[in-house]
């Protein structure tokens, strides 16, 4: 009882200190930045409200701010949907194995070019240099993974991306900064190069790995391009293909997939009536996207190194 | 006797090296290099399913770059990149600038960290879903057209107006990018001597002066450098971006090469055509990336390489 008292009092003298502080500046200040704010937020938040609005209301024009009713049948639909979860399952798989991958290449690379006694060192940074800044484009590479008989595989979107040259430097920046006297040290113990990659480079290098496999998660996570090129499928395409296919092309029959996967109590439920077509995509985006979105602030501050080590680079 | 058991040291560990970088760059030279030999096919009339260079190859010199410069795909295309750049620059240029300014003057941390995780979050969604939503949202139902239709307009099918499509390109693109390409600026921002605007405070400068005189200044290398690099790249383009939110009603407006390479040449098997009209591209958009790059040296002092 005193306790609420003493915060009842205490509360409006608070407020009235906060709103002294604020002047006409920061007022301006505030609008715009909640102004920018709400513009990003708006779109991702109507995407939210649509997919759980009663489908009555959700395929009208009345949801704006807060979803009107409360219903699940859309994800329930999405959810069923078997040729969704094949594409899902790929690209977990893709994300696994593209960034193992990642990471292999770059510590393989990263690694021999630090050494002091690596010769031939400048012929190598040539060599990784030369792709950063030309590619042969769409249909050479297209003719190379043809003749390689990777098309129609799931290597052919896993091995393209399987390196990447930009990380090669970043990590080999990185790995440079480690003074030499810990590996000197390691071979006076009788360490194998290899055990000095392993034993030492590895654990240290951990940050800057870090960095580079969020990035290559969330990119692999949302490919489609290479996939559209190469993998016609529909049994190891990736879920932004099958969304590519869904949301875009319409090249899937969303009617269909609605029908097949309502049950007799959800039509029953809804008078009858059929989830529109627009409220399932809704839906399938909420699925494929909030994972990442829910993950990423917890990886924001490496997300944000990531552009500050690249950005020294340049 | 030392120099030479350094030696074998030395030759053990660099073979330790090469076994270490062989994979790797057996993978770089796959798929890096071999697609970079593979643009030889430009100046032949390439079978599929032959070796790039062949005892059975038909060079034709610069028959498909000719082609493609006297088609008429040619000036569209250059026009609908340059255009869909330079709209990109003029309406989306200073937008990350301002934010980083607006943003570092926000009161309450919190606040300002909350506004910043916000606006990286269209960073993280797929090319594909932003498309998606922004399609779903431009359609005859969807709720722009309604918002816009709700101030007295009469629009529809904006997706299939050519003349709205480099808008709903730009704005998309901002929408997706602005937060993102504020972080840099505002790194900038806070490596910024902070006795500088304690001086300030004793000159009695006010907020606004402060922006005016200390960290706008402070920004502006980083901003004319970026500037350059955005001239530079007039003549790049966002495939998959185009490739999503376009479609036949639109092309006149929003074919880019690679859109028109993906669509006419690689669709439709004529690849030395397509890789001929890419390579135009390529070289012209690099010529000016290598312009910019000079200006940027002899002005700003800074370059690529």
């Amino acid at each position: 009882m005193n306790n609420i008292a003493v915060g009842a009092q205490a509360q409006p003298q608070r407020v009235r200190i906060r709103l002294k502080r604020l002047t006409l500046f920061d007022v301006v200040v505030l609008f715009f930045a909640t102004l920018a704010g709400l513009i990003t937020i708006y779109p991702m938040w109507y995407v939210i409200i649509m997919s759980l609005s009663d489908p009555i209301y959700a395929s009208g024009s009345k949801v704006t701010l807060w979803p009107i009713g409360f219903y699940l049948g859309s994800y329930s639909v999405v959810l069923r949907e078997m040729q969704f979860w094949i594409s899902m399952r790929n690209s977990v798989l893709y994300v696994l194995i593209g960034t193992v991958l990642m990471l292999v290449t770059t510590m393989m690379v990263a690694y021999p070019l630090t050494r002091p006694n690596l010769k031939g060192r400048k012929a190598c940074v040539v060599f990784l240099l030369i792709p950063m800044y030309f590619s042969g484009g769409m249909i050479p590479s297209f003719i190379i993974i043809t003749q390689l008989g990777l098309y129609n595989t799931p290597w052919a979107t896993i091995l393209p991306a399987s390196y990447g040259i930009w990380n090669i430097i970043l990590c080999k920046t990185f790995l440079q900064a480690i003074p030499h006297e810990l590996a000197e040290a390691a071979y006076i113990d009788g360490a194998s190069n290899y055990q000095a990659l392993s034993r030492i480079y590895l654990p240290l290098a951990k940050p800057v790995l870090a960095v580079i496999s969020i990035y290559t998660v969330v990119g692999v996570w949302n490919s489609w391009f290479g996939a559209k090129l190469y993998q016609t499928n529909a049994n190891i395409q990736p879920v932004q293909l099958y969304l590519q296919k869904l949301l875009i092309e319409q090249s899937l029959n969303i009617n269909k997939m609605i029908e097949q996967n309502m049950t007799e109590d959800m039509i029953r439920a809804l008078n009858m009536r059929a989830i529109s077509a627009r409220q399932l995509k809704y839906s399938m985006i909420v699925v494929v996207t909030l994972p990442i979105l829910l993950v990423y602030p917890m990886f924001q501050k490496h997300f944000v190194k990531g552009v500050m080590l690249g950005s020294l680079k340049g | 006797m030392v120099k030479r058991r350094e030696l074998s040291r030395n030759a053990r560990d660099n073979i330790d090296y090469y076994l270490l970088m062989a994979v790797p760059f057996v993978l770089i030279f796959i798929f890096s290099y071999l697609p970079l030999f593979g643009v030889v096919i430009a100046f032949q009339n390439y079978t599929p399913g032959k070796p790039f260079i062949g005892a059975s190859t038909v060079w034709v010199g610069m028959k498909h770059f000719i082609t493609f410069i006297k088609s008429y795909y040619f000036t569209r295309i250059l026009r609908n990149t340059v255009v869909l750049n330079f709209m990109g620059l003029l309406m989306g240029f200073w937008v990350p600038v301002v934010f980083a300014l607006v943003v570092n003057e926000i009161p309450k941390r919190r606040y300002k960290n909350f506004i910043q995780t916000v606006s990286y979050m269209p960073n993280f969604i797929s090319t594909v879903v932003v498309a998606g939503m922004v399609l779903t949202f431009i359609a005859n139902d969807g709720i722009i057209t309604r918002l816009i239709n709700a101030f007295g307009f009469n629009v529809k099918s904006l997706n299939a107006t050519a003349s709205v499509f480099p808008w709903v390109y730009t704005l998309t693109n901002i929408w997706k990018s602005f937060g993102w390409s504020s972080i840099l600026y505002l790194s900038t921002i806070t490596s910024i001597d902070p006795e500088l605007y304690e001086s300030a405070d004793i000159d009695g400068a006010s907020r606004l002066g402060k922006i005016a005189h200390i960290t706008f200044p402070m920004m502006l290398p980083l901003v004319m450098i970026q500037l350059i690099f955005a001239v530079g790249n007039m003549l790049g383009s966002n495939t998959e971006m185009v490739l999503l939110l376009y479609n036949s009603a639109v092309y006149s407006t929003a074919d880019v090469i690679g859109t028109y390479v993906y669509r006419d040449s690689l669709l439709g098997v004529k690849y030395s055509y397509g890789t001929a009209s890419g390579l135009l591209l390529s070289v012209m958009s690099f010529v000016l990336v290598f312009g910019a790059n000079a200006i940027s040296r002899k002005t700003t002092n800074f370059s690529l390489w």
